[in-house]
């Protein structure tokens, strides 16, 4: 049986406000603040056609691309840091458990702006030029630098987008690290005695009894997490690295389109992040499901 | 008293051996010391890359993306045609401009060229070359609250609030000439320049010409309260300190290109003319 659909006159009220509030700002911009609309110059910047007359992706696509790739590595080298820092959370040595909540402790109370800068200026610089990344990228044949080109970054960004990457993964990794060990630990007390009695060994009770469990209590979550990270990307806008963020404010510098810009910036960011939203919504129904 | 005279013996055979060092190894150290400063200096280390890292950052008319998503602009030409006279490959590293100088003291890039002007305050962090260009800032005023403001004078007031570009030398200029009225700083230019359009802050202060241009696209809210600019401020390449080679060889380059009329030719086309505006939207 379906509820039938009321609609009070609370709701009218609310409906109204938003809707009276919409149209108000709508007026302050176009009457009171002169702006000068200009959206036909938009298009140009998410698509163009170059020499050849195909259609390439512009300042706008390629800055979208660049920040699903950031988030996309990020979020898989931050599951790996966080699955081990989640064990480490949970592990019967005392040191590793101090050292699994110093790291969690230390990233969670830090602004991810004030550890954006401090990687960029500080570790990348003494980090990246020991592992010859820059070099590497520079003189790389031809095929592996196109490879490279698509999977991170063309080679003159590759290794600000390598420091951009590692920063956002550490920064995700302190949250993964709880979603891991709060996976773990919501797996009844009852299943870990069992295993004990059976006299499985460390190794053999993770991988058969409890991380079974644990994954599919992991997975939303951490699917979820990869939401966050994309939003948190844009961080790294300040420290230039050509992310949607970065690209949508070059653009503004030059052409002056304040509100076009920023308006399809937060288009491009949620047609993103709204469809895996949904997805992750599925992915839940159908682990529900199939626990069930 | 065993100990203090072992400890004195330590002291007199560090000093000799200090002494004989300096005088038998300096020599042979300092021929050693400029070879490696000659292989250390940027322009060698830019050369042996193949590869000229320009920092540089969004600034109508020195350097902007055009519609095909590429680089354009007087700063660009200029460091285009510096990297061919090196015979080497030029890159762009668009950075923030609030942050262009901490970047190119870790190394982001080898060199600004990005109409930075020379201020003794930023002579302190880097080392300048002599300047290939010359700017000033000039002020862009709100019709509505800033009607009837004719002088820098004018603006010179406690109630006045004036937007400027952060980092800029645009601040430095507001501080000296307008000491009494309020600075409210953005991180683009588009910002500050959006602030006055508004009508929240009096006027903006911008390195010329495009306060002039904003006036143009906006003749209802906006106007130019004085004639030309209010400063004069040199243009220079910015490097590294410590590095005399590579700013004897962009000297050099920019007396060479000088004398040659070609930057005041590509000057006229990005300053004086329009002509490039339809590539830009």
């Amino acid at each position: 049986m379906r509820k039938k659909l009321k609609f009070t006159l609370l709701d009218a009220l609310i409906l109204l406000a938003v809707a009276a509030l919409a149209v108000y700002i709508g007026y302050r911009i176009n009457v009171r603040l002169h702006y000068k609309w200009n959206w036909s110059a938009i298009p140009q910047y998410l698509f163009r056609i170059d020499n050849n007359g195909d259609w390439t992706a512009n300042l706008l696509m390629q800055g979208l691309f660049t920040t699903i790739r950031l988030s996309l590595w990020a979020t898989l080298l931050a599951t790996i840091i966080g699955t081990v820092a989640g064990f480490f959370r949970i592990s019967k040595s005392l040191f590793k458990r101090l050292l699994g909540r110093t790291f969690v402790e230390l990233i969670r109370n830090t602004p991810p702006l004030v550890l954006i800068f401090i990687f960029y200026f500080f570790v990348s610089d003494q980090i990246m030029p020991v592992l010859g990344v820059d070099d590497f990228a520079r003189n790389a044949s031809e095929r592996t630098q196109s490879v490279m080109t698509f999977l991170f970054a063309p080679p003159r960004f590759f290794s600000a987008f390598i420091s951009a990457m590692v920063t956002v993964a550490i920064f995700e990794a302190a949250y993964i690290t709880e979603i891991v060990r709060a996976g773990i630990q919501s797996i009844e007390k009852g299943q870990f005695e069992a295993s004990y009695a059976l006299g499985l060994s460390w190794r053999q009770k993770m991988q058969h009894v409890i991380l079974p469990q644990a994954i599919q209590r992991i997975l939303p979550p951490l699917a979820g997490q990869f939401i966050s990270t994309i939003k948190d990307s844009a961080i790294v806008s300040v420290i230039s690295i050509p992310e949607l963020c970065f690209q949508g404010m070059e653009l503004m510098a030059a052409t002056y389109l304040t509100f076009e810009c920023w308006i399809t910036i937060t288009v491009l960011y949620l047609i993103l992040t709204l469809s895996l939203s949904l997805a992750v919504e599925r992915l839940e129904i159908f682990m529900r499901r199939s626990t069930a | 008293m065993r100990i203090k005279s072992l400890l004195l013996s330590v002291d007199v055979l560090a000093v000799t051996t200090l002494f004989l060092i300096i005088c038998f190894v300096s020599p042979a150290l300092a021929g050693d010391v400029q070879n490696k400063l000659v292989a250390e200096s940027t322009i060698e280390q830019v050369m042996k890359r193949g590869v000229l890292k320009v920092g540089m950052s969004t600034f109508v008319p020195w350097a902007m993306n055009d519609k095909n998503g590429q680089l354009v602009g007087f700063e660009i030409d200029v460091a285009k045609r510096l990297a061919a006279d090196l015979g080497v490959k030029v890159e762009f590293v668009p950075t923030k401009w609030a942050g262009i100088i901490p970047a190119l003291l870790t190394g982001k890039f080898d060199v600004i060229v990005g109409g930075m002007s020379v201020q003794p305050g930023r002579n302190q962090k880097v080392n300048f070359s002599i300047p290939y260009d010359y700017t000033g800032q000039t002020i862009v005023a709100s019709k509505q609250l800033a009607a009837g403001f004719k002088t820098l004078e004018d603006f010179n007031k406690p109630e006045v609030t004036l937007s400027a570009r952060l980092g800029s030398s645009s601040v430095a200029a507001a501080k000296q000439f307008m000491p009494k009225a309020k600075l409210t700083l953005f991180d683009d230019e588009s910002q500050a320049y959006q602030e006055v359009i508004n009508g929240k802050v009096h006027a903006m202060v911008g390195s010329a010409p495009t306060p002039a241009f904003q006036a143009l696209k906006y003749p209802e809210t906006l106007f130019l309260p004085i004639e030309g600019t209010f400063t004069k401020e040199p243009i220079a390449f910015a490097v590294k300190k410590g590095d005399y080679d590579t700013i004897n060889y962009f000297n050099n380059w920019i007396t060479v290109v000088a004398a040659e009329g070609w930057l005041k030719e590509i000057k006229h086309h990005w300053f004086e003319t329009k002509d490039w505006e339809s590539s830009i939207q």
